[in-house]
């Protein structure tokens, strides 16, 4: 055999996977909290926010700010950065969501990358990254945690898959049983009709979108700390959850949470493999393009309204 | 002025004449646009700085990738946000064939755009089936997918083997130029000469039955489905001619930068393409060149006044949503229009303080 292949096949053993297996478990969570907070979106508005990386990013570059040269308090600083995440997005959404209300959902969702590289734009001027600067939201539960047989877990690992599976729980439940939930649910189905019985449209929409921005501000401030505080890795790690978000064929939120699991783990078990821990972070794109073309192999065509 | 006067001419949109009628439309259009590409091909080189030379070689290059997405946006109506990877693909093929052979360079061009071409087709199959916020989400993490694995393999830099990469040199060989074109200034003139090739092939497909079957999908798909159009075809058709073109650019690309770094082609560039392509203008060929320009002339110009390369950015992000919000043609069909307006103003402002003028003193 030829020993590229020996290679690739020489698995390493479950005690060195461990560690990893934590690390993708807290990761997938984050990625499920992000997607399920696109679909919600997607399904109220028609509009799959691509910046959701980009207004996380800004939110915790001003609570690094807040916090390292204001001497702000962190919950503090957290808070503020949620809270801004969720004001830039439903202010996004007052202007330009409802002035494309209209178009097709390929028009809306490319909108959101004009805000994506203004953001990208300004954050580059505040927080130059050239010269070397590197910054990092630290968590005060990073140095907390506990021992699972020989494997260390910190209180964040936990936090990060708690808050995805809480968010898919409750969204479920929200728009099960809510009022608003219900108006949201309907508003999926038709826009038009869900107005005509009486549902104040506009307000729901406003409420998704401020919903969104402040899980996005929550996702910005866990992948800080897990992975890097860095305006464009931050900003294009919203790919992880698109995959999961495509693979539920943006209606799903369970299938989400699922797709972003496995995502996380396969990224993260592949980590320790030599052969292939260069090639990880294509894990979103192999998972979802493989899913893609197995769920619709007896699909017909799906046509859209409206071009661009 | 003039260029502003071509551009109002020009609106591919509208059918084309009719060959038996020599209005003096269709003359003029075509002896403009030769004395254009005329001027820019030999005297435009030897009157630019080195700087400009070299700013203005990555226009024609860009171009022709804002060719290749700006046909598939505008005339098909399918968004792909990673034409960017595929333009390293092509710079990668392209490397590789010039590194392992001594082939003429124009070989080298087409065989990096047939290859680019198979590939891109591929990776668009998945997609192509369905609705188009499907195939912008999978080109967007094709475009990440690519990136992972440009930053691993690393460009050709004369190396043995499949990679052809060569962690240890000392030495590191340029990637050559046509023996024609060694100097800037000649190959300016050889990309731009390419770049027009690139552009004439486009309007020859646009012209004729692809451009009909592509404007038939892009007003309803299912109507053309209904007319007998293969739809699945035509779309695939335009995917693999937009990836042989950026393909060719890509080649190009090789040849002038002779050394490829993966870290120059990232997500962010390919969204900033669909950025510039979109506000060039997508329904006329000529918003493909206004985006080549806005991509690599401007950020020069920038640079040279000492201004941040971050506020570009911004412009071209505000620039998206204005396109998308109030001109869907772009600057191609904006400018003459704001211009004709702004001509009005002042004709108007004109004739008002005129007799203003005669009466007060």
């Amino acid at each position: 055999m030829h020993p590229f292949i020996l290679m690739a096949l020489s698995l390493p053993s479950w005690q060195d996977e461990w560690p990893f297996l934590v690390t993708g478990l807290a990761l997938g969570g984050v990625y499920a909290l992000s997607g399920v907070g696109m679909i919600v979106l997607y399904r109220t508005t028609g509009v799959l926010n691509l910046s959701f990386g980009a207004v996380g990013a800004f939110g915790a570059l001003i609570a690094w700010q807040l916090i390292n040269h204001s001497g702000v308090n962190q919950w503090l600083a957290y808070l503020v950065c949620i809270l801004f995440s969720g004001v830039l997005t439903l202010a996004y959404g007052m202007v330009f969501g409802r002035a494309l209300a209209g178009r097709d959902p390929l028009v809306k969702t490319t909108a959101t990358l004009g805000l994506t590289l203004v953001l990208l734009g300004v954050m580059d001027l505040l927080w130059t990254s050239s010269g070397g600067a590197s910054r990092a939201i630290t968590l005060p539960t990073d140095n907390h945690g506990f021992m699972i047989g020989q494997v260390q877990v910190s209180t964040t690992d936990v936090i990060g898959l708690a808050v995805g599976v809480a968010l898919t729980i409750v969204t479920t439940a929200f728009l099960r049983y809510s009022k608003l939930g219900t108006a949201m649910r309907a508003m999926a189905n038709d826009r038009e009709i869900t107005a005509t019985l009486g549902v104040p449209v506009r307000r729901v929409e406003a409420a998704a979108w401020f919903g969104c921005g402040i899980v996005s501000g929550v996702a910005g401030i866990l992948l800080a700390d897990l992975v890097a505080l860095d305006a464009t890795t931050l900003t294009f790690l919203v790919i992880s959850s698109l995959a999961a978000a495509l693979i539920a064929r943006l209606s799903s939120i369970v299938i989400t949470f699922v797709a972003a699991i496995v995502i996380g783990v396969v990224d993260a078990l592949i980590t320790p493999i030599q052969s292939l821990s260069n090639y990880r972070d294509m894990t979103p794109f192999v998972l979802a393009a493989v899913a893609l073309l197995v769920i619709n192999r007896h699909r017909v065509i799906s046509i859209s309204q409206e071009g661009i | 002025m003039s260029a502003a006067g071509v551009e109002t001419a020009d609106t591919t949109t509208q059918p084309p004449s009719s060959p038996g009628g020599f209005d003096t439309r269709t003359l003029v259009r075509p002896a403009v646009i030769a004395a254009l590409l005329l001027f820019v091909v030999l005297a435009l080189p030897s009157i630019l700085s080195t700087y400009y030379v070299d700013a203005m070689i990555q226009v024609a290059i860009w171009s022709i990738v804002a060719l290749g997405l700006g046909l598939l946006v505008g005339r098909v109506g399918l968004v792909s946000l990673g034409q960017a990877a595929v333009l390293a693909l092509g710079a990668w093929v392209a490397a590789r064939i010039l590194f392992a052979t001594s082939l003429p360079y124009p070989l080298v061009l087409l065989a990096a755009g047939l290859i680019t071409m198979v590939l891109g087709t591929l990776v668009g199959l998945p997609a192509l089936r369905l609705s188009g916020l499907y195939l912008a989400l999978i080109t967007l993490m094709l475009a990440g997918a690519i990136t992972v694995v440009l930053a691993t393999t690393n460009f050709p830099n004369g190396g043995h083997g499949f990679l052809g990469y060569n962690g240890s040199a000392v030495h590191i060989p340029q990637i050559r130029r046509p023996s024609i074109a060694n100097t800037d200034t000649a190959f300016l003139r050889y990309s731009v000469i390419v770049a027009a090739l690139m552009f004439l092939l486009v309007l020859a497909h646009v012209r004729t039955r692809p451009g009909r079957a592509w404007a038939a999908i892009r007003q309803s798909e299912s109507a053309a489905l209904a007319a007998g159009i293969n739809t699945t075809l035509y779309k695939l058709w335009a995917f693999a001619l937009a990836s042989f073109v950026t393909g060719v650019a890509g080649g190009l690309l090789a040849g002038s930068s002779r050394y490829l770094y993966s870290y120059d082609f990232t997500t962010q560039e390919s969204i900033t393409l669909l950025a510039v392509v979109l506000m060039g203008g997508i329904f006329s060929l000529w918003g493909a060149i206004i985006a080549g320009l806005l991509l690599q002339l401007l950020p020069q110009l920038l640079n040279s006044w000492g201004v941040s390369p971050d506020w570009l950015t911004i412009l071209f992000g505000i620039g998206v949503l204005q396109v998308l919000l109030t001109a869907p043609a772009g600057l191609v069909d904006q400018v003459p229009k704001d211009l004709a307006r702004l001509g009005r103003l002042l004709r108007g402002l004109a004739r008002r303080v005129a007799p203003a003028g005669g009466r007060s003193p």
